[in-house]
């Protein structure tokens, strides 16, 4: 059985610059799991870097390019713009500060969110880290919001119910836990007695690559592990 | 202010500035705030580096004064796209003064977008808004975010071993 799995620009552009893009490869032969992106985030991470020559970044686009004609990641076009719309308009306007709503997300992103909705893909590979919490826990943004404004943020309740319909659904999984994930299949076999040595530092050179875990994350996983 | 302190070389004053008006931008999310943002930052990074204040670099950092000088006073009275053909301009000059003693493939002003990027991302701003702000990859804010102990400061709704339940049954179930 195929599995779908969308995914976000954020998450390929980790699993690339960590030259873990193999792990999709790895799932999608020994899992069945197909990769599936919008043609936004085939734009985003392929297209924009390699048609403006955009030097550092554009073996991480090649590399994705590559996944592409492999067939492991799928780019699937829907007509999703006015879910889209409406998911990006919810979420902008769910928070308010000094009587103005905050712009939390762009239309990509929600495009996103969109797509999974009508493709009826329930998980998401997404590290991006606002939409994330936008789906598995809107208040927690809202404190941090006013953590870090220190303001009080005012709650838009129909924004959120709307949104909350539209996303609260979904099943986030970041590029780390992936990795993780990859581990305890056997991905890091090659390694043989440095597999656990192997896996700890894959996880750290995600975290500097940009994907949104936390270093007491990283060090409870590998505890376990250990 | 952001003029006066450049012309102090106060980089204290600088960074202050940029702080609150990167809190402003971030909460109106306008092009002209932002140049603004980027700009204090860039200018106190100019007034940190004594190789950028000697005397051979005179004529750069006056050049910049002008145009700095010309913002300030266009500021209440001009429309946007005139003030952001103002920026472009002081983005110019200041790539004046870097070519005079250049160091980093990555000049001032696209470090002090990627500076300004992650921390909207880090105060809770997606990144695809600070991607689109500020005109940069998000493969660079990634990179400059992951730097930071953005992701540590915020505790995370689920634990790591909920987070692998659900992987493990979603993915391989």
């Amino acid at each position: 059985m195929v599995r779908e799995v969308l995914c976000d620009s954020g998450s390929l552009i980790s699993l690339t610059s960590s030259c873990l893009d193999n792990a999709l490869y790895f799932f999608a032969e020994n899992a069945g799991l197909k990769f599936v992106i919008p043609p936004s985030v085939e734009y985003e991470t392929v297209k924009r870097p390699m048609e403006g020559n955009i030097r550092k970044h554009l073996f991480s686009a090649i590399r994705i390019k590559d996944a592409i004609e492999d067939g492991v990641v799928v780019v699937v076009d829907a007509k999703v713009e006015n879910e889209g719309k409406r998911i990006m308009d919810s979420a902008n306007n769910m928070f308010y500060i000094k009587g103005k709503p905050i712009r939390l997300i762009q239309f990509g992103e929600s495009e996103m969110l969109a797509l999974a909705h009508e493709l009826g893909v329930g998980t998401i590979l997404l590290d991006e880290r606002t939409a994330r919490l936008l789906i598995e826990a809107p208040f927690r943004l809202k404190e941090h919001l006013e953590k870090e404004f220190n303001v009080n943020v005012m709650v838009n309740k129909n924004a959120y119910r709307e949104l909350a319909s539209r996303i609260s659904s979904l099943s986030v999984i970041r590029s780390s836990e992936l990795i993780m994930l990859a581990y305890e299949k056997g991905y890091f076999r090659n390694f043989v007695n440095l597999q656990e040595e192997a896996l700890e530092a894959a996880l750290y050179k995600m975290k500097f690559a940009g994907c949104a875990i936390s270093f007491d994350e990283i060090s409870q996983y590998m505890y376990k592990v250990g | 202010m952001i003029a006066t302190a450049f012309k102090k070389r106060n980089q204290r004053r600088l960074r202050k500035l940029n702080d609150d008006v990167l809190r402003l931008t971030s909460q109106d999310c306008s092009q002209v705030n932002f140049n603004m943002a980027v700009f204090s930052y860039v200018l106190s990074k100019i007034v940190s580096k004594p190789r950028y204040l000697s005397v051979e670099c005179g004529s750069a950092i006056k050049a910049m004064e002008k145009v700095l000088d010309r913002i300030v006073n266009r500021m209440d009275s001009a429309t946007d796209e005139e003030l952001l053909g103002l920026f472009d301009e002081l983005e110019k000059s200041i790539g004046g003064l870097e070519q005079m003693d250049a160091r980093f493939v990555t000049d001032l002003v696209t470090k002090g977008k990627m500076k300004m990027a992650a921390t909207f991302y880090a105060q809770g701003i997606s990144l695809g808004v600070s991607a689109e702000m500020t005109g940069l990859q998000k493969q660079e804010i990634l990179e400059y975010a992951g730097e930071t102990m953005m992701f540590d400061r915020l505790k995370e709704e689920k634990s790591i071993d909920e987070r692998m339940k659900v992987a493990r049954k979603l993915l391989t179930g």
